[in-house]
């Protein structure tokens, strides 16, 4: 607690009204309270500072009635309270005659509020200055994702949240006039265009009608999306069959919404309207919307979506792919079957994964001949083992020390590879998934692709084919595991 | 003389993958194919296709084929998403080997008729099916209309005037608005006078409805040839220039003045070359590579020039914006793919390819069903069709040049636009719109003061408003 140097001290007590009744959780943080004046300034300089500790500040029932349990903020209360219980009471008296008026200080060292000169004067006040700034955000607004850590706030936000906006042309909204006005004053993006000087009362007069529409829409969505069952209820169905059952049930949801979108005739719902003539389910929709908690909210349905959807997860014991990396891939892309670009990222994923390069070279995987003779020979005898490797070894795929398992496993597998696996300048992939490592994929192409490939084929120098396959069969014989 | 620089050599993790799995041989151990699960499949698909694609890439026309075969096993146009990508794929892929059959090639394809009733309905689908056209239309017509405040004559050119409810759409806010309606000058740009027709019916009884002064003027041309005089701009109106998907066809022309300039144009890269190629050191390969491929190389030059309807000369893109430019519209916006699919190289087109239209076939799948023959038609029609053409064809004939949102920015910086960054209002719409939309992976971000709409992760179309800077 800051010291004034130039002030005899002022009075200050800690014990006393609701600070003290149960003094055991009462203590004062920092220094204890001392008798300061305060400099000029400030409304009253006899005020008595308190300083209440944080638990005090944002304690809500700490009196406790023994009886039944009753929680109270204030002591008196209590005491009125146990009355009812035929309990013994007292009510306490004013400790002093004079009437002192108190400010209270923010516990919070850093907090400007915290040196008595800055004292707040209000109880209440100190308690949701406490709570705001250094407390934790508990309550949110759904429409737009404001956290608020005093629930007054919260509600006072809730009334006018999306009621009215103003939006600036450079993107910046605005819930009041007057910041509007100062803002758009200066505003680079209509310096520009002074033209359009005429179109801000049009703007602000379609935003309010943007506004009703919301309501409307919202409205809308809110009663229909509750009546088609949530399609993505994993149904262990077909995909296709679920889709093609909400797509007839939901013409009815979806012009409803685009009804309601019609309602105010602002030419910004006009290519809406138009647009959205679509008979597909919608009621995949989370009902309150504000644009970016549509988004938000809809990315949480999709993720209940993928944890709920049986999907490839767990349904064969024999899948190909561990568990984890099933969730991840899960979690990205919400469609029940395996879309084509999550096959994508797996197969990038796995060919990072396999990137131990002394241990393909070691497996010495080799590269076949191009001829389709070598292919058929080697493959028929192999042919059990690898159905056997995809049962059994593939599952390991995901971390590279099983990828050598798989590799041992299915490596005699590898004889068949075509000759192309030169071609390709198979280092050992750099981590990267997807199109970077496209690109590193592409820069090792186009650098003619015949660079080394770790795995051990290596040998065939890019030579032309006759010599690759004689290399290769030579090398055939000790690679195989 | 093991090479053991595996340090040195980067490669993707998806090639790397691709020699991971297992490659059977033939006839009957493809049993076992069938019984693959889908998953699995899909990932055996992936392989095949990269190995096949490195094959053709090579030259190796056995492999190919013999990598064909596998794939021709598991993959089909009614299966699951990854087998109806390998379906496509493979067919432009087989497509580019026939090339080096030029008669083959031909006399295969010398039956193929397409209707234009066909291709109507597939662009019709695409429009139905997909919010990326609608998104695009809300953003262009609102851009228009906060260009257009106040003024009395509006002309918008319509670099592909292929579905009315776009201006329509832009007739009914016009009409709306306080100071009353403009007149309203649409002056559509399209290859088939059906679709202009039907076009011109349309947005003409709607602005009769609303009482706006309109005219719709057809002009029958491709973009790539169009004679800019036919558009009759006047002085005194407004013009504001509406290009979907059209500007990166206009890319494919410049590739053949390239080329005409280079002096590696004589060869072949398809096949002999490269294999010959195959017998330099790695390095120099690479250097050979990138040098060809830099100077807008053809590997088939039987396929290039010989293009039926390049009858006026093929205009750059740099002098087309240019002449754009020199009618100083007041707007132009531009919705385009964002995606990489002009590479000079195979491997790189496919690899790009692979993933863009792998999101794309993945929001079908997810609001489609996979019997729905709709879908099959724009995936084959459309998409195949796009597929074909940036895997199978080179040169000029490959006019599904798809690039990058910053090349975009660069190319119209320097042809004197200056970007018009979407405003709130507009942004706005189009994110309500796409969140009321039924699927859910759609995205949509801001880059640069435009707007880039995703399926999940992956961009696909970028949105941009411009106007010319003087």
């Amino acid at each position: 607690m800051a010291e004034m140097e130039n002030s005899s001290p002022m009075a200050i007590s800690t014990a006393s009204g609701e600070a003290s009744a149960s003094s055991s959780g009462n203590q004062i943080q920092g220094a204890p309270p001392k008798k300061k004046r305060n400099l000029p300034g400030m409304p009253d300089p006899d005020a008595e500072v308190i300083a209440l500790s944080p638990k005090t500040l944002l304690a809500t029932n700490r009196f406790v009635c023994e009886i039944c349990n009753k929680g109270f903020q204030r002591d008196q209360n209590l005491q009125l309270h146990r009355r009812g219980h035929n309990l013994p009471w007292k009510l306490r008296q004013r400790t002093s005659k004079e009437i002192r008026k108190r400010v209270y200080v923010c516990p919070e060292p850093t907090c400007v509020h915290h040196n008595p000169t800055r004292a707040l004067g209000d109880l209440t006040g100190i308690k949701k200055h406490f709570c705001r700034k250094h407390g934790e955000k508990k309550w949110k607004c759904e429409r737009c994702s404001k956290k608020y850590a005093v629930q007054s706030d919260w509600k006072a936000h809730m009334k006018t949240c999306g009621t009215r906006e103003y939006k600036c042309d450079c993107g910046t909204i605005f819930s009041r006039r007057d910041s509007f006005v100062t803002h758009r004053a200066f505003c680079d993006a209509l310096a520009e265009e002074s033209s359009r000087a005429q179109a801000l009362p049009i703007k602000s007069n379609t935003a309010a009608n943007q506004g009703n529409a919301d309501t409307n829409v919202k409205n809308a969505i809110t009663t229909t999306a509750s009546s088609p069952p949530p399609p993505l209820t994993p149904s262990s169905s077909v995909l296709s069959s679920g889709l093609s059952i909400q797509s007839s049930d939901n013409p009815v949801v979806v012009s409803s919404a685009a009804g309601a979108t019609t309602s105010p005739t602002s030419s910004s719902s006009v290519f809406a309207s138009i647009f959205a003539g679509n008979p597909q389910p919608s009621s995949k929709m989370p009902p309150p919307s504000q644009s970016s908690i549509l988004q938000s909210a809809s990315g949480l349905e999709r993720t209940s979506l993928s944890l709920s959807s049986p999907l490839y997860l767990s349904s064969n014991g024999s899948s190909l792919f561990p568990a984890p990396d099933n969730d991840h891939y899960q979690y990205a892309h919400p469609q029940p079957a395996m879309s084509a670009t999550a096959l994508l990222q797996k197969a990038a994923q796995m060919g990072a994964a396999a990137s131990n390069p002394s241990l393909l070279r070691g497996l010495g995987l080799t590269v076949s001949s191009a001829s389709a003779t070598c292919l058929d020979t080697t493959v028929k005898m192999e042919n059990d083992s690898m159905v056997d490797c995809l049962g059994l070894g593939l599952p390991s795929i995901g971390s590279s020390g099983t990828f050598t398992d798989f590799m041992m496993g299915s490596s005699s597998l590898f004889v068949n590879k075509p000759t192309t696996l030169d071609l390709l300048g198979l280092g050992v992939g750099a981590g990267d998934a997807s199109t970077t490592g496209l690109s590193a994929l592409l820069n090792s192409f186009g650098g003619g692709g015949l660079a080394t490939t770790p795995y051990g084929m290596a040998e065939e120098s890019p030579a032309d084919g006759e010599t690759w396959d004689a290399e290769v069969r030579k090398h055939n014989g000790p690679a195989v595991l | 003389m093991l090479q053991e620089e595996s340090s040195s050599v980067t490669s993707s993790p998806l090639q790397v993958f691709s020699m991971m799995s297992l490659s059977p041989g033939l006839g009957s151990p493809y049993q076992w194919l069938r019984e693959l699960k889908s998953e699995e499949r899909g990932l055996y698909l992936i392989h095949l296709l990269l190995t096949c694609a490195n094959h053709v890439a090579a030259g190796s026309l056995e492999n190919a084929n013999i990598a064909l075969e596998q794939i021709s096993q598991l993959a089909c146009p009614d299966g699951d998403t990854m087998q109806r990508i390998s379906a496509y794929f493979t067919e432009a892929l087989a497509d580019r080997i026939l090339k080096a059959w030029p008669g083959l090639h031909k006399a295969l394809n010398s039956t193929r008729m397409s209707l234009v009733s066909e291709e109507i309905l597939v662009r019709k689908l695409f429009f139905e099916m997909f919010p990326f056209l609608k998104v695009a239309f809300v953003l262009t017509n609102q851009a228009i209309i906060e260009a257009m405040e106040g003024e009395k004559m509006v002309h918008i050119i319509d670099l592909n005037a292929a579905e009315p409810a776009q201006w329509v759409a832009l007739i009914q806010a016009l009409s709306a608005r306080p100071e009353g309606p403009p007149h309203l000058r649409i002056t559509g740009i399209h290859q088939q006078k059906e679709v202009l027709d039907q076009m011109a019916r349309r947005l003409t009884e709607e602005a009769e409805k609303l009482d706006l002064p309109f005219q719709f003027n057809p002009v029958v041309s491709k973009v790539e040839n169009l004679d800019i005089e036919k558009l009759r701009v006047k002085t005194g109106e407004a013009l504001a220039i509406c290009s979907v998907l059209q500007l990166h066809l206009l890319l494919a022309s410049d590739d053949e003045l390239q080329r005409t300039r280079s002096p590696l144009a004589s060869r072949s890269l398809n096949g002999v070359h490269l294999q010959r190629a195959l017998q330099m050191n790695q390095s120099t390969l690479g250097e050979l590579l990138e040098r060809d491929m830099a100077n807008g190389y053809s590997p088939s030059p039987d396929s290039t020039s010989s293009s039926p309807l390049s009858l006026t000369a093929s205009v750059s893109i740099d002098s087309f914006l240019n002449s754009l430019w020199g009618l100083s519209p007041k707007l132009m916006v531009i919705t385009e793919q964002d995606s990489n699919h002009n590479g000079s190289n195979l491997m790189e087109r496919l690899l790009e390819s692979l993933y863009s239209y792998a999101a794309l076939f993945d929001c079908l799948e997810s609001a489609v069903s996979r019997t729905s023959l709709e879908r099959m038609k724009v995936e084959k029609m459309l998409f195949g069709e796009e597929i074909k053409n940036i895997i199978a064809c080179e040169g000029v004939e490959r006019r599904e040049r798809h690039e990058k949102l910053e090349k975009w920015i660069q190319r119209l910086d320097l042809a004197g636009f200056g970007n018009v960054p979407l405003s709130y209002y507009g942004m706005l719409q189009a994110r309500r719109f796409l969140q009321g939309y039924s699927c859910d992976g759609y995205k949509m971000k801001e880059e640069n003061g435009c707007m880039v709409i995703c399926w999940q992760d992956r961009p696909l179309f970028s949105v941009s408003a411009w106007r010319c800077r003087k």
